[in-house]
């Protein structure tokens, strides 16, 4: 029935049948991300993988099919390079995994719930810093002659300046270690909102061991939002040239400083296939992580 | 002979909305819609008046210029320079980044935003002319024209990296002839070849800039200089050449001899400052920086193989000249031409001025230049002098022919 039968009928209005504005308002409310996800995230990404396979010019690319951008990649030094920051990458999580989760146990299992949330708060704070800034400080730290150094020296517990610590593969692990510690802290912290406090009365109860509690029952629980994190530090580790730009030794470089480094060659389809790369990367790792630990229970709560 | 100050005054002022002193008698004197009315009446004038000027009337506007901070002298903002111009300066802040130009000026909408722009000669001059981006530069309007070094109007390397097919689309403002420094205290003498850059007695404490074209370049005179390797051309090298001189850096790499490669002024002079090496192949002003931070002794030699020289350039994009701003251009690159900008960017950054004249205007002017300054530059003038005029040295080359070869061997030296 149209409104115009429905006037005629009886004389009920033409707004009651009509969606309202607010209900209107509100079905945009929900399409508004999904249009933003499509026009700022799927759409570029998908241009990215058209782009990678263009022809290169002198100073863009043209329309064609070519895969040579691939090829310069995998069959040169780069895939190198991309294996490597890789490699380190993953020490970094792995670090990160050992310092910044038994920060967020701590803070489910002993920090009472009301200071819960303003403690985490606190490791929002070197966010407030730039990135870079929080980089470089760490040269005066790290260097030959720097803070570390300097400290160990004076208390005779080396008698040579440590040069590992800076412009080498430990002084990356280092930066990246310092720059993504929070994210597994987070992660670990609403990862842990899957494990009841009451578990660990149970464990206790039942005899179980720290480490056995440990692997046997918080793993388990908190697995999706954990990997989470870690995929979160991993991929940032492969893509932020700023860290082994600053703290990296010679040659020193992820996946990210490759593209940056193809761009500032122009040679923008080798750029956009390392882009492609690594988002094809992520997305395996997703999938992976999501086969073994159903990624959706990161937001399910846990009754 | 030089003109020091070439002023030229907006040509047109935008045309009053109402004479200024008359508003207050009028709100007094009439109801507010007629004062409405006439005031609308105005402003409809003045559109109109200034919907017919030519596109020249516009050159009272901000000259656009697409800059970094070392094209400017006298202090941290451009007043000095607008001063001295005569115009004023709108800059936005550029980097030395290819792509960045390329992308804006060829590929984006470059020439809405700028009216002029800097980046290397040796390269994108050509680049950017080919494409139509930058326009020819008319040096009859430049009075200072008359004192830009030599070596930009007798042709070869130096005069083809302001020109596009013979004509001139670029002016230059700054250049240098990179070198090596070294923390001569450490070192304990002067330097003066790079094979001391190469030396194990500097294993772990020495460095390069991360990027292929100055390094690989550097290391390519070295080589062709000390007989290690044949190659022609050093700034333009063949792929079995890029190959060579990669292959001797890759060698020294697994040997541990560089510290790193360095990225930026900042990361350079940090480097050397704090001694975690003692010698680098860079910038001039990172030695600069570098010795000033803490009063080092780090010096900048000058390398008997010769040098990797280069300049940075101003150029009239084609929307610059669109909208009439080439006198403003013209006011502009008379004053990076003059020995008032040359004498500032020597003593301040440590490029060589590109005139004629500034040692007179240094010893003309002792009330801005004192006896140590004054002495200082004069030696820095001359040690310039020399490393320009070594036969060894290679211009930059912004895109060698084997780009690609320059480009997958360097990722093999950074993988090694």
């Amino acid at each position: 029935m149209d409104s115009t039968t429905s006037k005629a009928a009886g004389g009920s209005s033409v707004g009651s049948l009509r969606p309202s504005l607010s209900e209107t308002m509100g079905k945009w409310a929900f399409r508004l991300p999904i249009i933003f996800m499509v026009v700022f995230f799927a759409l570029p990404m998908a241009l990215t993988v058209v782009f990678s396979v263009f022809e290169r010019t002198m100073f863009w690319m043209e329309p064609g099919f070519s895969l040579l951008a691939y090829e310069n990649f995998f069959f040169s030094a780069r895939l190198n390079n991309f294996l490597s920051s890789m490699y380190y990458s993953l020490i970094a999580v792995a670090i990160c995994f050992v310092l910044g989760f038994p920060i967020a146990v701590f803070l489910r299992k002993s920090v009472p719930q009301v200071a819960q949330h303003r403690v985490v708060l606190l490791f929002i704070l070197p966010f407030m810093v730039s990135e870079v800034i929080r980089v470089f400080a760490l040269r005066p730290v790290l260097q030959r002659n720097g803070l570390v150094n300097e400290t160990l020296m004076d208390l005779g517990l080396i008698s040579e300046p440590i040069t590992a610590l800076l412009y080498s593969h430990t002084g990356v692990i280092i930066g990246e270690v310092m720059s993504f510690l929070p994210f597994i802290v987070f992660s670990g912290f609403l990862a842990m909102e899957a494990v009841p406090k009451y578990i660990f009365e149970v464990c206790d109860d039942l005899g179980a061991g720290t480490v056995r509690r440990f692997i046997d029952v918080i793993l388990p629980l908190a697995a999706p939002g954990i990997f989470a994190g870690c995929v979160f530090i991993f991929v940032n580790g492969l893509g932020v040239a700023l860290l082994p730009n600053i703290l990296g030794g010679a040659g020193a470089v992820n996946a990210g400083l490759i593209a940056t480094q193809a761009i500032a060659a122009l040679d923008f389809p080798l750029a956009m296939a390392v882009s492609a790369i690594m988002m094809a990367t992520l997305m395996g790792l997703l999938y992976i992580g999501h086969r073994l630990f159903d990624l959706t229970k990161i937001l399910s709560p846990i009754n | 002979m030089y003109v020091s100050v070439y002023k030229i005054k907006p040509k047109v002022k935008s045309a009053p909305l109402a004479p200024p002193h008359s508003s207050a008698k009028v709100k007094q004197t009439m109801d507010q819609l007629e004062f409405n009315r006439r005031q609308m009446l105005t402003i409809m004038g003045g559109a109109a008046a200034a919907a017919s000027l030519p596109l020249g009337a516009f050159a009272a506007d901000p000259f656009k210029l697409w800059a970094p901070g070392i094209a400017k002298v006298g202090g941290k903002d451009w007043a000095a320079m607008e001063k001295e111009a005569g115009i004023s300066i709108a800059n936005i802040a550029k980097s030395a980044r290819a792509d960045e130009s390329i992308q804006k000026m060829v590929v984006g909408d470059g020439n809405k935003l700028y009216d002029a722009m800097t980046d290397n000669g040796g390269g994108m001059e050509d680049a950017l002319a080919s494409q139509g981006a930058i326009v020819e530069i008319d040096t009859s309007k430049i009075p200072n024209w008359a004192n830009v070094d030599a070596r930009y109007k007798e042709g070869g390397d130096a005069a083809d990296t302001i020109r596009h097919e013979g004509k001139v689309v670029a002016i230059p403002y700054i250049s240098n002839a990179d070198s090596l420094a070294f923390n001569h205290e450490k070192v304990g003498e002067e330097l003066t070849s790079w094979e001391a850059l190469f030396d194990e007695q500097f294993r772990g404490r020495a460095a390069m800039q991360n990027d292929f074209g100055p390094t690989l370049t550097n290391t390519a005179i070295y080589l062709k200089q000390s007989g290690k390797q044949d190659i022609v051309n050093a700034s333009d090298m063949t792929e079995d050449e890029v190959k060579g001189v990669c292959g001797f850096l890759i060698d020294l790499k697994k040997k541990g001899h560089f510290r790193t490669f360095w990225d930026g002024v900042q990361n350079g002079a940090d480097l050397l400052s704090s001694e975690e090496v003692l010698v680098s192949s860079c910038w001039e002003v990172i030695q600069i920086f570098a010795a000033r931070k803490n009063g080092q002794d780090i010096r900048y030699g000058s390398m008997k193989e010769g040098h990797q020289a280069w300049n940075n350039v101003v150029m009239l994009t084609k929307g610059g000249q669109e909208r009439g701003m080439e006198d403003s251009f013209n006011a502009l690159a008379n004053v990076y031409l003059s020995p008032w900008f040359g004498s500032r960017t020597l003593a301040g950054l440590g490029f060589t001025p590109q005139m004629t004249g500034v040692n007179e205007y240094i010893e003309s002017n002792p009330d801005e230049f004192d006896a140590d300054t004054k002495a200082l530059l004069t030696e820095r003038l001359a040690r310039k002098k020399e490393r320009n005029e070594n036969p060894g040295n290679a211009w930059q080359n912004v895109f060698p022919t084997n780009i690609r070869a320059y480009q997958d061997w360097w990722a093999r030296v950074q993988a090694a």
